[in-house]
C-alpha cells in the first residue's frame, strides 16, 4: 500500500514536470531570471553582497581574501564571498551557465587564465562588464593587457604574472665548471652546453620534459613575440619561423641526453625537490614549489628566460600562465564588482607588496613595479625585482582563442618531429589539419 | 489473475518509467536537436548536418573513436573473465580469509582516482618500480617508455582499467553466485568432477545473465571511458590513449565550447553502443528466454 | 594431492591480486601521514605528519566536515530511493513478461548509453525551470534533491535486477498468488528477502556511484554549502603548489565509507544462502 502510494506520488510529479516543461518553456525562463535578477538588486541597496571563484588556496585564494579585507575597510557594507574551485571545474560550471543564460548561483568576478579569455570574450560577447573605466593598458605589465581586450575594450583586471625563468642549482653548475655570470641571459646553445657539461661532469640531469606537454615550447615561442595563430586569429603554423625554432630546441634538449621525463605535475615537482635534476625553467609560481625542499636551501638562483639565438627578434623574457579577475555582468553586482576590482587588483600597489611578501606574488600593476624582497633561499638574491624587470620585457602576444585546440593536435606534430620527421614538412602539413580543426 | 498481474506490472515500472524519461530523454533529444547546430557558447544556429559531416573528416575524432574500439575489445574480456575466475574462487566454501580477499580485490574501484593515477604513474615511470622489477626478472632488456609511447601508453591504460574495475564486475559475480544451489556443487564434487569443468559446465551458464548484464555495462563503460585518459596519460602521446568522451569533454570545456558538434560526438557513441548492446542482447538473452 | 596445490596456488594467486588491489591504497594512507614535499619526493615510509594533515583538512575554508555530511545525505537517500523504485522496475521486467514490457525495457537500455556530458546542458536548462513550481522546486538547482532524482531510477539498476530475477524461482511467484498474497506482498515479502545477495550488491555499487558522483553535482550545487566530497577535493588539487599530503588526509577519510559499505554488505555473499531461504 505504501508502495502504491509512493509511485503515485512519484508518478504525479513527474507528470507534472513534463507538462511544466511542455508548455512553459520558454517565457519560464526568463521569468525566473528576471526574479531572480530583480531580487539581487533590491538587496544591492541596503547591503551588497559579492562573489569571487577561483582557484588554488595557496595562492589566488589568499590574494582574493586580502583584497577583500581592504575593500572592506572602506565599504563595511559590502560582503565578499571567496569560493575555492578547481580551475576545470569553474570553466565547465560558467560554460553550462552562461549558454543556458541561468546566472543563479553565478559570481560576480572569476579569475580565468590567460590562454582561455579570448575565448570566453567571444562565446559569450554580453556577460562580461566592460572594464576600460578602472583599467588602462599602460597600468599594467604590456604582455598582460594584449589577451584581454576585444575592440579596444578591456574586460580584465590583470593579475599575477606568470613570468618565466630559468631556475638552477648554483651548487652543481659551480662544480661542473660554470659560475652565476654564466647564467645570465643565456641562449638555448649555451643552456644546453652547460646541461652536457653538468650531466658528464656531476651526472645529474640537466632538466624535466614532459612531451605531452607544450609549455616549454609556448614559452620559448612568446619570446620571440610568436604564437600558433596570428594577431587576427589565423592559424600560423607553417611558416612559422619562432615555432619551428623552438620545436628544434626543444628536439635537441630531447637528444642532449640530460633530460628527465616526466608525466605529472607530482613527478615535475618531486624530481627538483629531490634533487635529480638540476634547473627548471618555467613561470615564476614554481617559486613556492622549489622553496619546499627545505634541505636545498641557499643552493638556487634565478635567471632570465634563455633566448633563441637564430630568431631574430627572440628576447631574454617570455611567459606561461597567469591569470586576470573578470566581471560578470549579468549576475546582479556589477556595480559594486567593478568598484571592488577597481579599489583592489586595479589600482592598489599597497596590496600588491602585501601579497608580494605574503603569497610571493609578482606584481603586473606597474604602480607595484617597485616591489623587491630578498631571498635568503636563493642566497640572498632579489628574485622579486629580477622577476619583475622580465616581465616587463615580455613579448605581446595574443593568445586568440583556439589555443589548447591547437595544442592537443600539435603533440602530434612534436611525437612525428622527435621521431625524425622534418620540422618544416610535418609543420605545413599540420597547418591544414589544424585550421580544419579549429573551423567552427 | 494474469490480467491483474499485468496491470500491477506497470505499477512497478511507472515510477522508473517516467523518472528516466524527464531526466534522461528528455535532454537526450534536446542534446539531438543540438547536434545539427553550429556555433560556439551561445550563438547557435541550424546548419543542418554540418557536424555529421564534419566527423568524416576530423582526425581527431577517428583517433579517438580507434582508441576507444581497441580499449574495448582487449580490455573488456580480460577483465570479464579476470573477476569470473576471481569470484568463482572467492565463491568456495572452504576458503580461508574471503572476506579479507574479497574486500581487497573490491578496494580499486574506491580508491580515489587522483591518488591513484599518482601512483600508476610513478609505479610505471621508465626509472619506476615496474621497469626494475621487469628488468631484474630478465623479462625486459631496457625500459619499457610506458607513458609516452602510443602502443605501452595504450596498455597502461588497459591495465589501469582492469585493475580498477575488475573488483567491480567480482561484485556481480559474486551476488549472483548465490543463486547457485550448493547441491549442484556437492554432486559434482561425487562425480570427481575437476574445477575447471565445474566453472565451465554449472558456473558459467547458471551466471549468463548476470555475464551478460556486465559485459553490457563494461562495454558501454569502456565507450564512455573518460577518467583514465584523462588522469594517467591526458590523452597522450599525442592523442595515442584519447577516447571519445574525453574528446566531447574537450569540445565542450577545454576548447571553445561547441556544444553542437560535441553533441553530435555523443550521438555516435550512442549509436555504437546501441549496435553493439543489441548483438550482446541478441546473443545472450536467447537461451534464457523461458 | 593434486588438489592441494591446485589450493596453494589459488591463495598465493589470490594474495598477489589482493597486495596489488590494495597497494595504491596503502600508498595513499602513507601519504596522508606525509608532508606534502615528502609525498612528491616519493615516500614509502609513514611518517608522523597525519595529524597535522588533519587538522590543515578540517582547518581549510572548504568545509570537509559539511561537504562529508552532505555527500553522506545524498548517498543514503539515493541508495535507498533507488532499491525501491529500480528494484521494483527490475522485478516487473524480469517475471511479468510480455512483448510490450520488453520493447519499453529495451528503450530504457538506451538510456544508459549516452555519454553524461552530452546531457549536461540540456538538464541544466531543465532543472533550471524547478525553482519556481511547487514540490519540483524541492529538487531544483543547488538542493540535494536535484543530485538525488537523476539517481533514483538508473538503466543500470534495472537492468541488474531483471538479469538476478531470472534465478529467481516463478513457482514460487504462483504459490505465494495461490496463498493469497497481492503482487506487492510477493515483491515485498518474498522477493526481497530472498534476494539478499542481489540487494547487496547493488546497494554497494550505488551508494559508491553516488558517493563518487562529480559532474553533475558540480553543476548542479551552486553553493558553497551544499557541496559535495569530490567537489572540495578536486578544488584542493587545483593548485600550483598543492599540498599533497592533506589532499591524500582528504581522500582516505573519504574512501572510508564506501569501503565499510561494502564490508559489512560483502557477508551476503554467502554461498547457498539463497537456496536456504527458498526452502
Amino acid at each position: 500500500m505504501r508502495k502504491k502510494l509512493l509511485s503515485l506520488v512519484l508518478a504525479t510529479t513527474m507528470m507534472f514536470s513534463l507538462v511544466a516543461c511542455g508548455t512553459e518553456k520558454e517565457p519560464q525562463n526568463n521569468g525566473t531570471t528576471n526574479d531572480s535578477e530583480k531580487e539581487n538588486t533590491n538587496n544591492s541597496k541596503d547591503s551588497d553582497t559579492i562573489t569571487i571563484w577561483a582557484w588554488d588556496e595557496s595562492f589566488n585564494i589568499p590574494a582574493a581574501n586580502a583584497a577583500a579585507e581592504v575593500y572592506k575597510k572602506e565599504h563595511a557594507d559590502v560582503t565578499v564571498n571567496v569560493v575555492t574551485m578547481a580551475q576545470d571545474d569553474i570553466v565547465a560550471k560558467l560554460n553550462t551557465a552562461l549558454s543556458s543564460g541561468t546566472y543563479n548561483g553565478l559570481p560576480d568576478i572569476v579569475l580565468i587564465e590567460d590562454y582561455r579569455i579570448q575565448g570566453y570574450l567571444t562565446a559569450y560577447p554580453d556577460e562580461f562588464a566592460d572594464l576600460s573605466s578602472i583599467v588602462s593598458a599602460s597600468d599594467f605589465a604590456a604582455y598582460k593587457t594584449g589577451v584581454n581586450q576585444v575592440d579596444g575594450k578591456i574586460y580584465g583586471v590583470p593579475f599575477d604574472s606568470g613570468v618565466a625563468a630559468l631556475f638552477y642549482r648554483k651548487d652543481i653548475i659551480e662544480e661542473a665548471g660554470y659560475q652565476e655570470k654564466d647564467m645570465q641571459d643565456l641562449t638555448w646553445e649555451k643552456y644546453i652546453e652547460i646541461g652536457k657539461a653538468v650531466k658528464e661532469k656531476c651526472n645529474v640531469d640537466w632538466l624535466t620534459l614532459d612531451p605531452s606537454d607544450l609549455g616549454q615550447i609556448r614559452m620559448m615561442m612568446q619570446s620571440a613575440g610568436a604564437w600558433y595563430t596570428d594577431a587576427d586569429g589565423n592559424v600560423n603554423i607553417k611558416d612559422n619561423e619562432a615555432l619551428a625554432a623552438a620545436i628544434k630546441v626543444y628536439k635537441d634538449l630531447m637528444d642532449a641526453g640530460f633530460v628527465k621525463q616526466v608525466s605529472d605535475w607530482n613527478q615535475f615537482v618531486g624530481s627538483f625537490n629531490n634533487g635529480d635534476v638540476a634547473s627548471v625553467f618555467t613561470g615564476c609560481w614554481i617559486a613556492p614549489s622549489v622553496k619546499n625542499a627545505e634541505d636545498q636551501s641557499g643552493k638556487w638562483a634565478v635567471a632570465s628566460f634563455p633566448r633563441m639565438s637564430n630568431v631574430s627578434n627572440s628576447v631574454n623574457a617570455s611567459s606561461i600562465g597567469g591569470a586576470g579577475w573578470y566581471v560578470l555582468k549579468n549576475v546582479g553586482h556589477e556595480k559594486t564588482a567593478v568598484d571592488f576590482l577597481g579599489k583592489t587588483f586595479g589600482s592598489n600597489a599597497d596590496l600588491m607588496h602585501q601579497l608580494g611578501d605574503e603569497i610571493s606574488l609578482i606584481p603586473t600593476l606597474n604602480a607595484a613595479s617597485d616591489y623587491s624582497k630578498k631571498d635568503d633561499y636563493f642566497g640572498g638574491q632579489d628574485v622579486a625585482a629580477d622577476l619583475i624587470g622580465w616581465t616587463a620585457k615580455v613579448p605581446t602576444v595574443n593568445y586568440g582563442q583556439n589555443t589548447y585546440a591547437i595544442e592537443d593536435i600539435m603533440t602530434e606534430a612534436l611525437q612525428e618531429i622527435l621521431n625524425g620527421a622534418d620540422i618544416k614538412k610535418t609543420l605545413a602539413s599540420y597547418h591544414e589539419t589544424i585550421k580544419a580543426a579549429i573551423a567552427q | 489473475m494474469k490480467e491483474k498481474a499485468q496491470s500491477r506490472a506497470w505499477a512497478f515500472i511507472a515510477p522508473s518509467v517516467i523518472l528516466i524519461l524527464v531526466f534522461v530523454f528528455y535532454p537526450m533529444i534536446q542534446a539531438f536537436v543540438t547536434s545539427f547546430q553550429t556555433g560556439i557558447g551561445a550563438n547557435l544556429k541550424f546548419h543542418g548536418i554540418a557536424n555529421y559531416q564534419r566527423l568524416l573528416t576530423d582526425g581527431t575524432f577517428k583517433k579517438a573513436l580507434w582508441n576507444t574500439f581497441i580499449f574495448l575489445i582487449v580490455q573488456v574480456p580480460i577483465m570479464i573473465i579476470l573477476a569470473l575466475i576471481i569470484s568463482s574462487m572467492l565463491n568456495d566454501k572452504n576458503l580461508k580469509c574471503k572476506g579479507l580477499f574479497r574486500t581487497a580485490i573490491f578496494l580499486p574501484c574506491v580508491t580515489s582516482l587522483v591518488s591513484y593515477s599518482i601512483i600508476f604513474k610513478s609505479l610505471f615511470a621508465t626509472d619506476g618500480f615496474i621497469n626494475a622489477l621487469l628488468m631484474k626478472l630478465n623479462l625486459i632488456s631496457s625500459p619499457i617508455t610506458w607513458i609516452t609511447d602510443p602502443f605501452w601508453a595504450k596498455v597502461l591504460i588497459i591495465i589501469a582499467i582492469t585493475w580498477r574495475w575488475t573488483g567491480y564486475n567480482m561484485v556481480f559475480y559474486l551476488a549472483g553466485l548465490q543463486g547457485i544451489d550448493e547441491s549442484i556443487y556437492e554432486a559434482a564434487d561425487l562425480d570427481g568432477v575437476n574445477a575447471f569443468q565445474k566453472f565451465r559446465y554449472i558456473v558459467l551458464p547458471l551466471l549468463k545473465p548476470i555475464i551478460l548484464f556486465t559485459t553490457i555495462n563494461s562495454t558501454i563503460g569502456t565507450l564512455q571511458l573518460f577518467d583514465e585518459p584523462m588522469n594517467i596519460t591526458n590523452g597522450g602521446p599525442a592523442n595515442a590513449t584519447i577516447t571519445i568522451s574525453m574528446y566531447i569533454y574537450n569540445l565542450l570545456f577545454k576548447y571553445q565550447p561547441n556544444f553542437g558538434y560535441a553533441a553530435a560526438v555523443s550521438y555516435v557513441i550512442v549509436v555504437l553502443i546501441v549496435i553493439l548492446s543489441m548483438i550482446q542482447l541478441k546473443v545472450g538473452d536467447d537461451k534464457n528466454e523461458k | 594431492m593434486r588438489s592441494k596445490i591446485a589450493r596453494f596456488f589459488m591463495y598465493v594467486f589470490l594474495t598477489i591480486v589482493s597486495f596489488v588491489s590494495v597497494f595504491p591504497l596503502l600508498w595513499m594512507i602513507i601519504a596522508s601521514t606525509n608532508k606534502s614535499v615528502d609525498v612528491t619526493k616519493g615516500t614509502l615510509l609513514p611518517g608522523t605528519y597525519f595529524m597535522e594533515n588533519l587538522r590543515a583538512v578540517l582547518n581549510s575554508n572548504l568545509g570537509y566536515v559539511n561537504s562529508f555530511k552532505n555527500s553522506f545525505i545524498i548517498a543514503v537517500v539515493t541508495t535507498i530511493l533507488a532499491m525501491l523504485v529500480s528494484s521494483a522496475a527490475g522485478y516487473a521486467f524480469g517475471v511479468y513478461k510480455s512483448k510490450f514490457k520488453n520493447i519499453t525495457f529495451t528503450i530504457i537500455l538506451l538510456s544508459m548509453m549516452v555519454p553524461f556530458a552530452a546531457l549536461m546542458v540540456p538538464l541544466f536548462r531543465l532543472f533550471s525551470k524547478f525553482n519556481s513550481i511547487p514540490v519540483l522546486n524541492l529538487v531544483a538547482l543547488n538542493t540535494s534533491g536535484s543530485v538525488v532524482i537523476i539517481a533514483i531510477a538508473t538503466a543500470f539498476l534495472i537492468f541488474f535486477f531483471r538479469q538476478n530475477t531470472a534465478t529467481f524461482p516463478k513457482d514460487l511467484i504462483e504459490a505465494s498468488r495461490l496463498d493469497g498474497l497481492s503482487e506487492y506482498g510477493i515483491f515485498f515479502r518474498i522477493y526481497m528477502p530472498s534476494m539478499k545477495s542481489t540487494y547487496a550488491a547493488a546497494i554497494v555499487v550505488t551508494f559508491m556511484s553516488s558517493w563518487n558522483n562529480y559532474l553533475w553535482p558540480l553543476i548542479a550545487l551552486q553553493s558553497e554549502e551544499k557541496r559535495t566530497l569530490p567537489l572540495i577535493i578536486s578544488a584542493m588539487g587545483s593548485s600550483y603548489t598543492p599540498d599533497y599530503g592533506m589532499m591524500m588526509t582528504a581522500i582516505v577519510i573519504s574512501t572510508i565509507p564506501t569501503a565499510l559499505i561494502f564490508f559489512l554488505m560483502q557477508k551476503q555473499f554467502v554461498a547457498g544462502m539463497t537456496g536456504s531461504v527458498k526452502g
